[in-house]
């Protein structure tokens, strides 16, 4: 165990442990767009800023993926810290003024929002799914596009190879703003427009798993497909 | 102001009187007239005069006249590109910014817009994730403070943004070291997010041989790593190797076509780095290419001068297959003893290439190096018989002399061919070493002694056999030339050694093909070329590579076929080849901002056991999984730097 101060408080930290995690077990509230306490840290967002002590100077860092070290000093409460989460917080209203999610951060964050209701569900490339696909489910269909010289990307953007996608629907669990929509209509299941085809289960007839999630589920664990397109429930 | 003239023959324009300048955040202000003065910022501008520039670290203006809101805007619109937009501040804040500047140019700008713009610019510094962001906004901080008027009057109408020619510049430390200018960064971030083939598309853009380069690089680059002084440099070579390596596993994509055939042949005279580099980039023009070459195998130095357990034989020639593919021809065996450039045209081959590197041995200057002893040979004569499957017969002790990558090449290649003992004599001491560390230590671990300080000058044998050499001490005088302490001999600390076998790696020669009277040589035997062109004093003939700059890496040689390619598309009435920007002189790595950096040293690749490793020629070196190579790529800075100057 390690003892770090926030806000001139002693405490205990788990090794390893990030700041983030440290402050939310103080129960002190700071929203996020980006982090899922099951992924890695992205630090995406910037709306978990705080200030970390280093080098005798304070600074701001996200707290998501700055991991702990003993000594540590860090501040959530001073004016900076606050300042530096409502930019964020502004910064993203400004691009995205019609996304739930968006707003009811910068509201919380003390940022003036339009009280007309608004139905927007943007990307606001938090890569949630982008590390879901890719650290839980594990087949990485979906990547950032970067930019950088000479490579024309005008707008980036999270980029689907269809090819790898098995149509499990993590993705759209994990967005924050809606934007990753998904359609499942009886035995069809419709996500990042790529169409899969949904298995009944022998026993109840629910149309409860794209035949190709069932397929990499076989191949990834050996259980054969037999005994996965029975549901759940049923087996 | 003064002319400064780069190795690729770009002219830079240095500002040394200025009308106001910020670069690193130190302010000279002579607008007022009253300390007109001189103030030394080293900044890169091509040909041309630049009336102000803005860069990561500064506004610099020249001319009092320079229209700096202009300046802003257009600085803002390529930065705008260069922001990936994973983190919500530098993107949206440069769009803040633009929508701001945009409003003022159409008159419906406020006062409060400036102390808004201030206001972004420090939160984003403040709060960006990566280098690119937290710096590069700081000149916009300093136009609107400083140029306040200039903006107030864009905001009252009296002033309009101009069009205006802006030129652009985009570089990072990593890049800017590397001698073929791969965007070092781009690559990093392609592979972090999982994008392997984008990645590798991105390198062979500039690195046609990327398993090669990812194996053998001296990588400048990460000398110039903005995380060296913080833990330790990003892994770059590794990197490289790791997109190179996932893509061989997927059973290795192939190169583009062109797009359009052309009519016009090219010849080339060689196939080693820069001979390969020039066919693939002329071939991806629509060119057609044939490679002449004296020796069996293609490759040149990356296939009879780098051992197996540095490069293996099936990760060259895969990429050089993949080349092939392209309809690039290779003659092997086929040596040009004379190069007739009117012959070659009436062939068909518009323009020829000479690439035939440095494969020479350089004289030691001992007694009896001329007197054909067996047990005497030269290192890249050594190192090309090895490679080329001639038997060497174990000897029981051997001695090389010389402290560079090829002396290393031979020493470790003799403890992998069963010598009793391998020793290498080096005339200077372990700093003035050119060999690199991750060499000097391998060798060390492969019971490899170096004798410091010393160097034979008699070659002692019997019945034409080599047994042993004279030998004399050295100690360390003055500097000379490259800068390191020449070596003097110590009188009369003469000392006898026994060896079998003495490889003499002390620097390569190129053997050029008598070459048309005209074309100028150097006293070392280099071909003398056009620095911008590569072209040399005969219409239609150019070269580079080690024949032109002497022994250089393989990634040297890389970047002259890709200049040469450029160069000789421009000869065959193409597009004119692509100016450079030099940034020698500024420092890269300095920027006003910087985010909190967790210490996190570059993660390790498995290395061979020392013990095991000497039985064979197998691959010492591991390499990056694709996992273990996106988790490495996440510590780069990714220090983008844009510059963007008004032309006066």
């Amino acid at each position: 165990m390690l003892t770090i101060v926030i806000n001139g408080k002693k405490v205990k930290a788990q090794e390893g442990s990030t700041v983030l995690e440290n402050i939310q077990k103080l129960k002190i509230d700071i929203p996020t767009l980006c982090y899922h306490k099951e992924l890695s840290p992205f630090g995406a967002c910037r709306l978990c800023s705080v200030e970390v002590k280093a080098n005798g100077k304070w600074q701001i860092a996200t707290s998501c993926n700055t991991p702990v070290a003993e000594g540590m000093e860090i501040r959530t409460d001073s004016d900076a810290a606050k300042e530096s989460r409502r930019a964020a917080a502004e910064l993203l209203y400004y691009k995205y003024p019609e996304t739930g999610a968006v707003r009811d951060v910068a509201r919380k964050l003390g940022v003036e929002v339009d009280p007309k209701e608004a139905e927007g569900h943007d990307c606001i490339l938090c890569g949630l799914c982008v590390r879901t696909c890719g650290e839980v489910v594990g087949v990485s269909a979906l990547t950032f596009q970067d930019r950088g010289r000479g490579r024309d990307v005008n707008e980036p953007e999270i980029i689907f190879d269809p090819n790898a996608c098995i149509g499990c629907g993590s993705c759209a669990y994990v967005c924050p703003t809606g934007f990753v929509k998904m359609e499942t209509d009886g035995d069809r299941r419709i996500i990042w427009g790529k169409v899969f085809k949904m298995v009944p289960c022998p026993v109840c007839g629910r149309y409860f798993a794209p035949e190709d999630q069932l397929k990499y589920i076989s191949r990834t664990t050996g259980v054969p497909l037999g005994t996965l397109t029975t549901c759940v429930d049923c087996r | 102001m003064f002319l400064v003239h780069t190795l690729h023959g770009i002219r830079c324009l240095r500002m040394d009187t200025v009308a106001f300048s910020s670069w690193n955040g130190k302010v000279v202000d002579n607008r007022t007239g009253k300390t007109a003065g001189k103030v030394a910022v080293d900044l890169p501008v091509p040909e041309g005069k630049a009336a102000a520039m803005m860069g990561w670290n500064g506004l610099v203006v020249k001319d009092s006249k320079a229209d700096i809101p202009s300046l802003t805007f257009n600085y803002l619109k390529e930065a705008r590109k260069i922001s990936c937009g994973e983190c919500s501040v530098c993107m949206i804040g440069i769009d803040r910014l633009l929508d701001i500047m945009d409003r003022m140019a159409r008159g419906q700008g406020k006062k409060a817009d400036l102390s808004e713009m201030r206001e972004i610019v420090r939160q984003v510094a403040a709060n960006s994730k990566c280098s690119f962001g937290q710096s590069a906004l700081f000149p916009v901080l300093d136009a609107v403070k400083y140029y306040k008027a200039d903006f107030l009057a864009l905001i009252g109408g009296a002033k309009k943004l101009a069009g205006g020619a802006y030129g652009v510049e985009v570089t990072a430390p990593c890049m800017d070291a590397c001698p073929a200018g791969l965007d070092i960064p781009g690559y990093i971030e392609l592979i972090r997010n999982n994008r392997f083939d984008q990645s590798l598309n991105l390198i062979r853009r500039d690195c046609v041989l990327p398993g090669v380069i990812g194996r053998t690089c001296t990588h400048p680059c990460e000398d110039a790593c903005v995380r060296r002084d913080m833990d330790e440099s990003l892994a770059i070579r590794l990197l490289k190797r790791a997109a190179a390596d996932v893509d061989l596993a997927q059973g290795g994509a192939p190169f583009g076509t062109p797009l359009r055939e052309k009519d016009a042949k090219v010849a080339i005279i060689g196939a080693g780095p820069a001979g390969l580099a020039a066919a693939c980039q002329l071939r991806l023009k629509g060119y057609g290419v044939t490679i002449f070459e004296s020796l069996p195998h293609a490759g040149g130095m990356a296939a009879v001068g780098i051992p197996d357990y540095r490069l293996p034989a099936d990760i060259l020639s895969h990429e050089i297959d993949l080349i092939k593919r392209m309809g690039v021809q290779i003659k092997l065996n086929t040596k040009i003893e004379k190069l007739n450039a009117k012959a070659l045209k009436k062939d068909g081959y518009s323009a020829v290439f000479v690439a035939v590197g440095a494969h020479e041995g350089n004289k030691i200057g001992v007694e009896g190096e001329d007197a054909g002893y067996e047990g005497f040979v030269d290192g890249v004569r050594f190192l090309r018989d090895m490679n080329l499957g001639v038997k060497i017969e174990p000897a029981g002790k051997v001695m090389i002399v010389g402290g560079g990558n090829v002396a290393l090449d031979c020493a470790r290649s003799c403890a992998r061919l069963g010598f009793k003992k391998v020793e290498i004599i080096y005339r200077r001491s372990r700093a003035e070493m050119p060999a690199s560390d991750e060499e000097i230590e391998g060798a060390k671990e492969e019971g490899i002694s170096i004798r410091f300080l010393a160097v034979p000058v008699k070659i002692i044998a019997k019945d034409g056999k080599v047994v042993g050499a004279e030998c004399i001490k050295m100690k360390l005088g003055k500097p000379d030339e490259s800068g390191r302490r020449r070596p003097v001999p110590v009188k009369g600390s003469e000392f006898t050694v026994k060896t079998d076998m003495i490889i003499a790696a002390i620097g390569q020669r190129p053997e050029l093909p008598a070459l048309d009277k005209k074309v100028g040589t150097t006293s070392w035997g280099t071909v003398q070329v056009d620095p911008k062109t590569l072209a040399t004093d005969v219409e239609g003939v150019f070269a580079g590579g080690d024949c032109v700059t002497g022994p250089a890496t393989l990634i040297e040689a890389l970047d002259m076929g890709n200049r040469a390619a450029e160069g000789i598309e421009a000869y065959l009435g193409g597009n004119a080849p692509a100016q450079r920007v030099s940034f020698k002189g500024v420092d890269l790595c300095k920027q006003r901002g910087r985010g909190l950096v967790i210490q996190n040293p570059a993660a390790d690749v498995a290395f061979l056991d020392p013990k095991k490793r000497v039985e064979n020629f197998e691959e010492v070196e591991g390499g990056f999984n694709a996992a273990a190579a996106m988790r490495e790529a996440q510590r780069c800075l990714r220090c983008y730097r844009v510059v963007v100057w008004e032309q006066a």
